[in-house]
């Protein structure tokens, strides 16, 4: 026998003894009973399903009929629909205004406002008008006799009088 | 017509249809106890060629004829009881395979020595049995899908290659092609694990 051929032979019996265990498991009989174990579970699950289906069919089959099947179904349907007749007519939908009522804005719509605030413009001191001394009221005023003391405090007393020192800078 | 007269006959079709109703339940429940009676063990075993546990394979068993009853207005057209049934428990083991895919091996050796037949050997031609098997159903595994459920379900006797194509939903040539291709395989890995120990 050459090695190929004594390769093969190793191989098949190999592969003879595999399917050779596989067949023995195959055939390994279940435990005793497995007949009855089977028929009380679908019984037992039989009879679950009938209660989930529906609770009076077991009892005398009257629900078989269609016309029977039928009124329930629409006294089901008109109980679910009165339910929620019901629950829909006492709710209260709060009243919808017709038209919006759109706040007025100070300064037009899309438009910044100032916030109220007022636009003070800044002022200075403005120059004073005075009317223009007449020839009298020259003459008066150099024929006045000024004691220094008199003069100090007609200076001071006049000092934006018209016509003084200080009004005539202004005015310049 | 009077109102009796309507009522009556309405009543008595109601009647009429619930005893035939009820005869039809019973006529069905008969059918199903039948199918219990002659294929729960053929189920069974099918069952545990894959998942190797007897509690597991029961349960499959039990899912299976579950299943039946459920579909059970559909009896009546099917062909082939056994080909069906078969179907379906493979359908569930092989679910139930995947989803239970990180069992270890070593529990399915275990349950495997606690059913395989002592038939008169000693206890160490025993457990040199057992590795014998341990190691060629970790071959099995290792075979690809396709080639691997040709292989376990070629072992049950009862069924030729065309109920295993009816099975598996596919040719008779497929089914005869995955299985030389199986054999093949399985070969080459037993020889290579002789060679590595």
């Amino acid at each position: 026998m050459n090695p190929s051929t004594e390769d093969r032979f190793d191989r098949n019996a190999g592969a003879l003894a595999a399917e050779e265990t596989l067949r023995m498991i195959a055939t390994l009989p279940a435990r005793a009973g497995l007949e009855d174990r089977v028929k009380a579970g679908l019984r037992s699950s039989a009879r679950r399903g009938m209660v989930i289906s529906w609770p009076f069919a077991s009892a005398d089959g009257w629900m078989h009929s269609t016309g029977m099947r039928t009124a329930a179904a629409a006294a089901i349907v008109l109980a679910v629909a009165g339910g929620g007749w019901g629950v829909y007519s006492h709710i209260r939908v709060a009243p919808v205004p017709s038209a919006l009522v759109e706040p007025q804005l100070p300064n037009g719509a899309g438009r910044f406002s100032a916030a109220g605030a007022m636009h003070v413009p800044q002022t200075v001191e403005g120059p004073v008008v005075t009317a223009p001394l007449t020839e009298k009221q020259k003459q008066r005023a150099s024929k006045v006799p000024q004691s220094p003391k008199h003069a100090a405090t007609s200076g001071k007393g006049h000092e934006n009088a018209p016509g003084s020192e200080k009004q005539r800078n202004v005015i310049e | 017509m009077s109102a009796s007269q309507i009522l009556v006959p309405g009543w008595m079709e109601i009647v009429e249809s619930a005893v035939h109703d009820e005869a039809r339940q019973h006529a069905e429940e008969a059918a199903l106890a039948a199918l219990v009676d002659q294929y729960a063990s053929t189920l069974y075993r099918v069952a545990f060629s894959v998942l190797r546990n007897q509690q597991d394979a029961e349960d499959a068993v039990q899912e299976a004829f579950l299943r039946v009853l459920r579909h059970r207005e559909t009896l009546g057209e099917i062909r082939d009881h056994r080909v069906w049934l078969v179907r379906i428990v493979w359908n569930i083991v092989l679910d139930r395979k995947r989803r239970a895919k990180t069992r270890p091996e070593t529990d399915d050796i275990a349950d495997l020595a606690r059913v395989l037949p002592a038939m008169g050997l000693s206890a160490e031609q025993r457990a040199s049995a057992l590795q014998h098997h341990a190691r060629v159903l970790g071959c099995v595994e290792k075979l690809p899908a396709r080639e691997r459920e040709v292989m376990l379900l070629s072992a049950f006797e009862e069924l030729s290659s065309v109920e295993i194509a009816a099975v598996l939903g596919v040719t008779e040539s497929s089914v005869r092609s995955r299985l030389f291709r199986a054999r093949n395989l399985l070969a080459e890995l037993l020889q290579h694990k002789r060679s590595a120990t």
